[in-house]
């Protein structure tokens, strides 16, 4: 009963990431293999360049914000008052939105006439409007937004079972002890809620390194991310092999990520405990 | 700022009454201002996609557009509403949605039920290789399948794009429905099987039954999944379009109409399906992975 799942997954999941990886170890003019060819050639474009470094600074902008805000947001469901049940329906409707749709929303947001600078005109704030949707940081920075907006909500109901999970008696032992609300937040919820922390900072981390319709309909030429480039590459230049050898290199990134993140993290928590 | 924290009185004691009342009083007007502020952020943009969808060009067009609807027009929506726009892309989208739905259960069920029933490291490290084959991007992925699907003559067809949503939805759907296997209990199968319905009378009729509902919801999760995706689609759809297509193919275009308002139509079924799912997704598939 196992076959047919396997099969799939065989055929048409680890044979294409073989013959991605495959392809991006062969020169695409002689066909000889194995050869750097492709990602020394992409490694000295700008674009490659721009495009890794975008990849990086959305990942952890957006990550960031989307933890911060996903804490908060699971610590204000995790308590009972009024218009709790309006107020997680409400908060969770982006889980209801395409993430193609979150990006072609924040597109009106970050026009150069969008709402945003139409906001910061009116506060007087700025006198000529912001070109935001160019490479660097305001781009990044858009881009992390829209990211932001739509799963903030899945990383607020992975923390809130997170702390659904904590027993209510730990708490009351460090008020006990004498614990003020800062002090047993540090030293109790946050240590317990570090596996539901890790769990929800690597999916979102994995997600966010492969962004890619958000920046297609955001910016699709001007703000190049390693997706969007590996799309390119393909599309544009006709090159499935340079193409291969980037997404080989976002593998790489998410592999480099997560075992940094477990030697870093993980393992100190460890012997801490 | 915890639930038990505040709730308890005894974390105020040492001050006096009240200046704890005051404290209070601080702490909760914060806290419905941090709502309210959460609240505006979440709805603003899908706002802003209505009103854009149902704003005359005066409104939108101008170096400093207003923030009310000034001239409202169904302009936008009737120029969707046309059949020769719409019919392609939707029937494609619907189709594709529902034929990855269909074999998404049919092929990861049975492997799911099996899964179920193995000891529980074996549980674990299979659901979770099953979600590491995700981490390879899937724009990786599309490439090569792109490429065998062109020989092939998938390219363009439905029967290949649902294929191709097959690929980042079957290990999900097997993870919610190994999840949903794992809650009936073997002494019910037992029963049923020692009763005389036989391996498949006892699937058929007893397990099935009980797992119907996670199976409702893998199924839609892989039909929204579906629904939704650009990745697969922009690879593998090269004269045809889906939904998401015709957005992002307007966006690009720069049509800031047409945007908005196939992005509003793209959204509508996801929204009802997932207002209705909300209890589930809280319930089983999402906490089930963390507490293990």
């Amino acid at each position: 009963m196992l076959l047919p799942l396997t099969l799939y997954i065989l055929l048409l999941t680890f044979v294409p990431v073989l013959q991605a990886i495959g392809m991006s170890f062969t020169d695409r003019y002689s066909g000889a293999f194995p050869s750097l060819s492709n990602y020394q050639y992409i490694v000295g474009r700008p674009d490659f360049t721009a495009a890794f470094l975008n990849t990086l600074g959305i990942t952890a902008l957006s990550v960031s914000m989307e933890m911060v805000a996903g804490l908060i947001l699971a610590l204000m469901l995790a308590r009972t008052f009024a218009g709790r049940g309006f107020f997680r329906t409400v908060i969770l409707t982006p889980m209801g939105v395409p993430t193609l749709v979150a990006g072609a929303a924040m597109l009106y947001f970050f026009r150069t006439n969008g709402y945003v600078n139409e906001a910061l005109l009116r506060l007087g704030l700025i006198d000529v409007p912001i070109y935001w949707t160019e490479s660097g940081l305001r781009g990044v920075f858009a881009i992390a937004l829209a990211d932001m907006w739509k799963v903030t909500p899945i990383v607020t109901l992975l923390l809130l079972s997170g702390l659904e999970s904590i027993p209510g008696d730990v708490y009351e032992a460090a008020d006990v002890d004498g614990a003020n609300r800062w002090q047993s937040f540090w030293s109790v919820t946050l240590p317990l809620l570090m596996p539901a922390i890790t769990m929800a900072l690597i999916v979102r981390a994995i997600d966010a390194f492969r962004i890619f319709d958000v920046v297609m309909v955001m910016a699709s030429r001007s703000i190049p991310v390693m997706s969007t480039f590996v799309y390119s590459n393909y599309f544009d230049f006709q090159d499935p092999y340079s193409a291969s050898a980037a997404a080989t290199i976002l593998l790489l990134m998410i592999v480099a990520f997560i075992a940094a993140y477990f030697l870093l993290v993980e393992r100190r928590r460890g012997e801490l405990a | 700022m915890s639930t038990q924290a505040i709730s308890h009185p005894a974390a105020a004691a040492p001050r006096s009454g009240t200046n704890a009342a005051a404290t209070r009083l601080v702490l909760r007007i914060g806290f419905v201002l941090l709502a309210a502020v959460f609240v505006v952020a979440t709805l603003l943009p899908l706002l802003v996609l209505l009103k854009v969808s149902i704003s005359a060009p005066q409104d939108i067009m101008t170096a400093r557009p207003p923030f009310l609807i000034y001239n409202a027009t169904l302009e936008h929506w009737r120029a969707l509403l046309n059949p020769a726009t719409l019919y392609g892309p939707a029937r494609h989208s619907l189709l594709v949605a529902t034929g990855t739905a269909v074999l998404g259960v049919l092929i990861a069920a049975p492997a799911a039920y099996v899964i179920s029933r193995m000891p529980r490291t074996w549980r674990y490290g299979l659901i979770l290789g099953l979600l590491f084959t995700q981490m390879f991007p899937d724009v990786g992925i599309a490439m090569p399948v792109a490429i065998t699907f062109l020989r092939l003559g998938l390219n363009d067809t439905d029967l290949g794009l649902m294929l191709a949503h097959l690929v980042p939805t079957l290990p999900f759907v097997a993870w919610i429905l190994v999840g949903t296997f794992e809650m009936i209990p073997r002494e019910v199968e037992e029963a049923a099987f020692v009763d005389g319905n036989g391996k498949i009378g006892t699937l058929a009729r007893v397990v099935m039954p009980l797992a119907a509902p996670g199976i409702a919801v893998a199924a839609l999760f892989a039909w929204l999944k579906s629904w939704n995706d650009l990745v697969y689609a922009i690879y593998l759809f090269l004269g045809e379009r889906t939904l998401p297509l015709m957005t992002f193919y307007y966006s690009n275009r720069g049509s800031v109409f047409d945007t908005a308002t196939f992005a509003v139509l793209l959204t509508i079924p996801v929204m009802v399906v997932t207002l209705a799912l909300q209890r589930y997704i809280e319930a089983g598939t999402l906490s089930g992975a963390i507490k293990g």
